[in-house]
């Protein structure tokens, strides 16, 4: 078990020394919001001080420091996950990639673009659009850090067509535990050549090293797209189409599902009703939205009339096309909102990010539906219908909060073994951090935690980074 | 049969122009060009009409060919015809022009019970379109309508509501009768695959100022309107402010307290 110091007032000061005293906060000074992430249920752990490095250098003698003096470091970028992953619960220091902004340069003729890891997600996608590129990862948080999006390897909305965070990671600038300097991977497609150390980095969530420096691959941005929502009577038929919304050879960019009752809430909340919820005299008890992209609007017609004829055999009740950009903006806008709407509206929160095959969808909701009812608490779920992706969210306003937790243990218990049972994942997303490392374990067995954890035990023996998340128990 | 006629015209996405701060025009190139949002407003209200009450609902504008854009936009969302107004001759129109031009086109195309207008437009903002209209129609009016409530069709009356300031005002108009529509109760809504497939090859009738019998050229583009902007200019911003963190109260204020001989 590694026992950790606490930090004096000289390794403070040297620590001061490295950031200067307008990037480094101590005690007092701390702000509490650096105690945790946007799941606060999983409680809040404040640091003894935060640190704000600018360069790769910078994070390098940071963390000579802190190995030297074993003293925990956790990696946050803007602090938007959901399973307390950027949350020191060991105490020691915070190193926030808040200041590691930058993007640095682009490379147009091999399609890269070389960034800090403190660059915010809708920062990178604009900045590549007005580059005529995109990059595809569109996780829903925008206001997440494309370090953070690496961490957690984050999937997103157009997961089904482009894939995940990892498929973009070109390669890397890595600070170990003991602040050596290493760079992995390289500005090409293909390798054959050992272990990938990149993707090992990939989804660690801050447990292996500190991601200072990132190469993305990018792809020429779309010439034309076009969404679609298909309302449907319910979840389970608005579930059965997305199947045959594969088969049918669209390629669509993404396939979302939303239910009615958080399209309420989000038009109640952003005064943005823009999905009908009455559609040719029927009442719409959920939805799926599509997009599909293409290179001319001959090309997104002739696909949109082929997803004409799937939504009829199907049984939507309709194809509505979102054609314009302001309803673009609107509609998904909208479905951006969810996870703010039910923050908003809701005390108590809980969330699981499971993935299942996509023909299990609608049962695995249905069965997290009827869990909920019978531990009284509420459940509100979108995701991505394509990738079998779900976020579901457990939530209470009367209950006291340990009696929630109680419950939406059981609840999860439950879910997460229904989850296994299905030969799903636990996380799609979000990661494990320190709340669903005991799922994790479950899922994946004694033999695979315990390799994960060996290798946790390579690149950090004294345990300073991160520590107590995904694999490393203390 | 209600004949309905709504007035739109294509904006740039003023969310998206800045203003050239040397010359003060403003900067459309790159810009995409929009419906105007409230006219888009106006459309719902015409469509919810006809589909209540029976009718046609025609679309008209003045703009260059690629105003049609802003048409099958209208096309998708209910119209059932769409009218393009466009020559060269019709160029740098101000309200009193454009309204004459379109009132012109509009006699060719039948009489028409109601006029929708979007209460003004994103880019001019004059709001003046609405009232110009109704005066050259010869129709009443019933401006800031947020909801129609009634269209008689016996006695020819529409009722709506007007909402302002300190209240809501239930208005009663004769028709012919226009409306400048407020955003309320007409979201747009979005179109069904079949009619926005309609509305991409669907045939637009197009008028210029030779096809327009008995128009005056005086009234009509630069010699027909009296408004002249001598100069635009982008409103004054104020200095940006400073952020002091020092990393602790005490400082920031300590910091602040130093800066303060220099800002007096």
């Amino acid at each position: 078990m590694p026992e950790y110091n606490k930090l004096n007032s000289g390794i403070a000061q040297k620590l001061c020394a490295v950031v200067g005293e307008r990037r480094f906060q101590l005690g007092e000074q701390v702000k509490p919001d650096y105690s945790h992430d946007e799941m606060p249920i999983y409680g809040k752990f404040m640091p003894e001080a935060v640190c704000l490095p600018e360069t790769t250098e910078e994070v390098a003698q940071i963390m000579r420091i802190c190995s030297e003096n074993k003293i925990p470091v956790t990696v946050r970028g803007t602090g938007t996950g959901l399973v307390g992953g950027c949350v020191p619960i060991y105490g020691g220091i915070v190193l926030s990639t808040e200041k590691m902004n930058k993007i640095i340069s682009y490379d147009m003729n091999n399609m890269v673009v070389h960034i800090q890891p403190g660059v915010l997600l809708c920062d990178l996608a604009a900045d590549a659009l007005a580059h005529g590129l995109m990059y595809p990862p569109d996780p829903g948080e925008k206001t997440a850090t494309v370090g953070g999006n690496v961490s957690t390897n984050a999937g997103g909305m157009r997961a089904v067509k482009y894939g995940v965070t990892r498929d973009y990671v070109l390669a890397m600038t890595v600070v170990l535990p003991s602040g050596e300097i290493m760079k992995l991977g390289k500005t090409v497609c293909k390798t054959s050549s050992g272990y990938s150390l990149l993707h090992l980095m990939v989804g660690s969530e801050g447990t292996l090293g500190i991601i200072t420096e990132l190469t993305l691959k990018l792809i020429p941005k779309p010439i034309k797209d076009v969404s679609l929502i298909l309302p449907f009577k319910d979840i389970a038929t608005a579930i059965a189409s997305v199947p045959a919304i594969k088969l049918a050879n669209l390629d669509p960019q993404s396939i979302e599902f939303m239910e009615r009752d958080i399209v309420d809430s989000s038009a109640a909340f952003t005064g943005n009703a823009v999905f009908p919820t009455v559609v040719n005299g029927k009442e719409a008890g959920a939805y799926i939205l599509v997009t599909l992209v293409g290179d001319s609007e001959a090309e997104l017609t002739m696909k949109m009339d082929r997803l004409g004829e799937v939504a009829e055999q199907v049984g939507a009740y309709d194809v509505l096309v979102v054609w314009t950009d302001s309803l673009k903006k609107d509609v998904w806008a909208a479905r951006s909102a969810f996870l703010t709407v039910i923050e908003a509206e809701t005390r108590l929160l809980d969330e699981m990010d499971v993935v299942v095959p996509v023909d299990r969808i609608a049962e695995f909701l249905v069965y997290t539906h009827d869990e909920a009812v019978k531990q009284g608490v509420y459940v509100r779920s979108f995701g991505h219908a394509g990738d079998g992706n779900l976020h579901i969210y457990c939530c209470s306003n009367e209950l006291e909060e340990d009696e929630f937790k109680r419950r939406v243990k059981a609840l999860m218990d439950k879910c997460y073994a229904k989850c296994t049972e299905f030969e799903g994942q636990v996380s799609g997303e979000h990661s494990i951090g320190h709340a669903k490392k005991e799922y994790l374990r479950q899922s994946v067995g004694d033999t695979a935690y315990s390799l994960m954890g060996a290798i946790k035990n390579v690149f950090d023996p004294d345990g300073i980074l991160n520590p107590g998340k995904v694999c490393h128990d203390i | 049969m209600l004949n309905i006629l709504v007035c739109v015209k294509q904006v740039p996405d003023v969310n998206l122009v800045k203003m050239d701060p040397v010359t003060g025009s403003l900067i459309r190139q790159g810009v995409p060009a929009i419906l105007n949002p409230l006219d888009a407003n106006a459309l719902e209200a015409a469509v919810r009409v006809k589909e209540q009450y029976g009718g046609t609902v025609t679309a008209i504008t003045m703009g260059p060919d690629m105003a049609e854009e802003a048409l099958r936009e209208c096309l998708a969302a209910g119209a059932d015809r769409a009218v393009l107004l466009s020559d060269r001759a019709f160029a740098n129109a101000d309200t009193l022009a454009t309204s004459y031009v379109i009132v012109s086109a509009a006699k060719q195309l039948g009489d028409f019970d109601m006029i929708f207008c979007g209460k003004e437009s994103l880019d001019g903002a004059t709001g003046q379109m609405g009232s110009q209209l109704a005066e050259r129609f010869d129709a009443s009016q019933i401006s800031s309508l947020s909801i129609i409530t009634e269209v008689d069709l016996e006695n020819k009356t529409v009722t709506g509501e007007r909402e302002l300031e300190k209240g809501v005002e239930l208005a009663q108009a004769t028709l012919p009768c226009l409306f400048t529509v407020e955003k309320t109760h007409y979201r747009p809504r979005i179109p069904n695959l079949k009619s926005w497939k309609a509305s991409r090859t669907a045939q637009i009738t197009r008028f210029s100022s030779k096809t327009i019998p008995g128009l005056d050229p005086e009234q009509i583009g630069d010699p027909g309107s009296p408004t002249k902007v001598p100069r635009t200019y982008p409103p004054q911003v104020g200095q940006a402010g400073q952020i002091i963190d020092e990393g602790s109260a005490d400082k920031s204020i300590e910091k602040l307290l130093a800066l303060v001989p220099e800002l007096v």
